[in-house]
């Protein structure tokens, strides 16, 4: 039964794209990612509008300070298990705004992160394979947890 | 006596009942996803079992197993208890079709008004959902939701009627049995028509795509539905499936000849007393034939998802009530009118 479940978490991660800030560079390459060439929709990926619905947070930007705490509260909206993926150089260490007044450096000071996709912006292919790292993680995590090797 | 008993409950929860119904709509969304993503050049679910076919079953599981959320200023009774009825009542209305067999698993006279009604009740159930999640957005979308779903009860009513009328019965079985000497009615003159509109109006009773507005995403999050997750979501999301299978089902029972194959046309009486003599041939060959023609009544569904993009919601309030529903009230005025008149034109049987 649980083998049945952990197949179905790696078998259908939705989606939620949420900007904390970016310059939109990566938030169009994300959207290139589930287009036509791309077709994210191959491994089960769909995009949720609610974050009730959601699996995993795909994030960009550096978080300013305004945006902070609504990230916050979209993370903890997500129902158990949820996986954040960020992409862009800016959501991974702060990138081009690293260093300004009005912005943290990286989504990772606000909320725990699984998977850094980095580019400025990231290209699609690299957005894939981002996401299929973050099967094959969760897939070694569920392995672990049952003892196996 | 037993035996009966045990047959019927076995006919009720195994096949074709709920696990066979719910194994169907697993089947009929991955031929929708993947014909869509078709349309619009994509590959659409791949790599989760053959070409992906077990992509919805996998969903549902990993929603099932998700943390069940409720938020706080819900009302928690009413917010529990509606994606379940949700599911059980278009199950229910599914045990009125004929899938293995001329008839249903459960049969009575006039039983095509009862599934009509259970349609009504499930509009109800979704504007119940939205309004006890508390959420601004959900409000907002169960209003939608009753606006529209209210406005295509009528013609949706009327085009499953003009069948009926033709057949000069309100019981399911006897309007399939009527298409069986009489020709499927979608070849019968204004109920082609009917058929046509009953396609469009499951579009707004189902909220696919150009009248997806109760859940509008770019407006609304996820309309009515935003506050369920885990569980909950899994069934509103089987529900929604089921109101697909229900909708393809009803279209197939009453305009295309419900579960009868090639074998009524004429001059092949010896293949259909065959199929008829033996009963697990019966079976296997009106499943088939329910399967094909819910599967084409489905992919003309996706093919006007995928064509048209969402209506603003004064161009869905139209058309309910200037375009349709006059023209179906034309349409069963048209039929009586010809019924009466021209004594040949419908056969009795
Ligand atoms: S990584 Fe570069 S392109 Fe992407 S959002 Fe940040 S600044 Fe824009």
């Amino acid at each position: 039964m649980s083998r049945l479940v952990d197949w179905a978490r790696r078998s259908s991660p939705w989606l939620l794209h949420f900007n904390s800030g970016s310059c939109n560079g990566c938030d169009i390459e994300i959207l290139a990612a589930l287009m036509p060439r791309f077709d994210l929709e191959r491994f089960g990926a769909l995009l949720k509008g609610s974050p009730r619905h959601a699996d995993v947070l795909v994030c960009t930007g550096p978080v300013t300070r305004q945006q902070a705490p609504r990230l916050r509260r979209i993370y903890e909206q997500m129902p158990e298990p949820k996986f954040v993926m960020v992409v862009g150089t800016c959501g991974s260490t702060g990138g081009v705004f690293r260093g300004c007044y009005n912005a943290a450096e990286g989504i990772d000071t606000v909320i725990p992160v699984d998977v850094y996709v980095p580019g400025c912006p990231a290209r699609p292919e690299a957005i894939a394979l981002g996401a299929v790292k973050l099967l094959e993680k969760l897939k070694n995590a569920q392995k672990q947890a049952r003892g196996e090797k | 006596m037993v035996l009966d008993i045990f047959l019927g409950i076995l006919q009720i929860v195994l096949f074709p009942g709920i696990v066979f119904c719910i194994g169907l709509t697993f089947l009929l969304e991955w031929i929708d996803r993947k014909y869509y993503a078709d349309l619009q050049n994509r590959m659409g679910p791949l790599y989760v079992g053959w070409r992906g076919i077990l992509q919805p079953f996998a969903d549902f599981i990993k929603l099932m197993a998700k943390e069940d959320i409720t938020p706080k200023a819900a009302d928690r009774r009413l917010f529990t208890a509606t994606p379940f009825f949700s599911v059980a009542v278009p199950l229910l209305a599914l045990l009125f079709i004929p899938i293995t067999n001329v008839t249903g698993v459960l049969s009575f006279q006039g039983d095509l008004i009862f599934v009509l009604f259970l349609t009504t009740v499930i509009a109800i159930l979704i504007i119940l959902a939205g309004y006890s999640s508390m959420n601004r957005y959900s409000s907002i979308g169960a209003a939608r939701a009753g606006l529209q779903l209210m406005g295509y009860e009528i013609p949706l009513t009327l085009a499953a009627l003009t069948p009926a009328m033709i057949a000069r019965s309100l019981t399911i079985t006897e309007i399939v049995k009527y298409q069986a000497v009489a020709g499927m009615s979608i070849l019968i003159f204004p109920s082609m028509i009917a058929f046509g509109v009953f396609i469009i109006t499951l579009l707004p009773e189902l909220e696919k795509i150009p009248m997806d507005i109760p859940e509008a995403e770019t407006e609304l999050v996820a309309g009515w539905q935003t506050e369920f997750s885990g569980k909950k979501y899994a069934f509103l999301r089987l529900s929604n499936n089921l109101e697909l299978l229900l909708g393809a089902g009803l279209a197939v029972t009453l305009f295309l000849g419900g579960p009868y194959g090639i074998e009524k046309l004429p001059g092949l009486t010896a293949l259909d007393l065959a199929i008829q003599a033996n009963i697990v041939l019966s079976t296997v060959w009106y499943t088939a034939w329910f399967l094909i023609k819910t599967a084409i009544v489905v992919l003309i569904i996706t093919n006007l998802r995928a064509l048209f993009s969402r209506y603003r919601i004064d161009q869905m309030v139209r058309g309910a009530w200037k375009y349709l529903t006059p023209l179906m009230i034309g349409i069963t005025a048209i039929t009586m009118l010809l019924s009466a008149a021209v004594p040949g034109l419908y056969p009795i049987v």
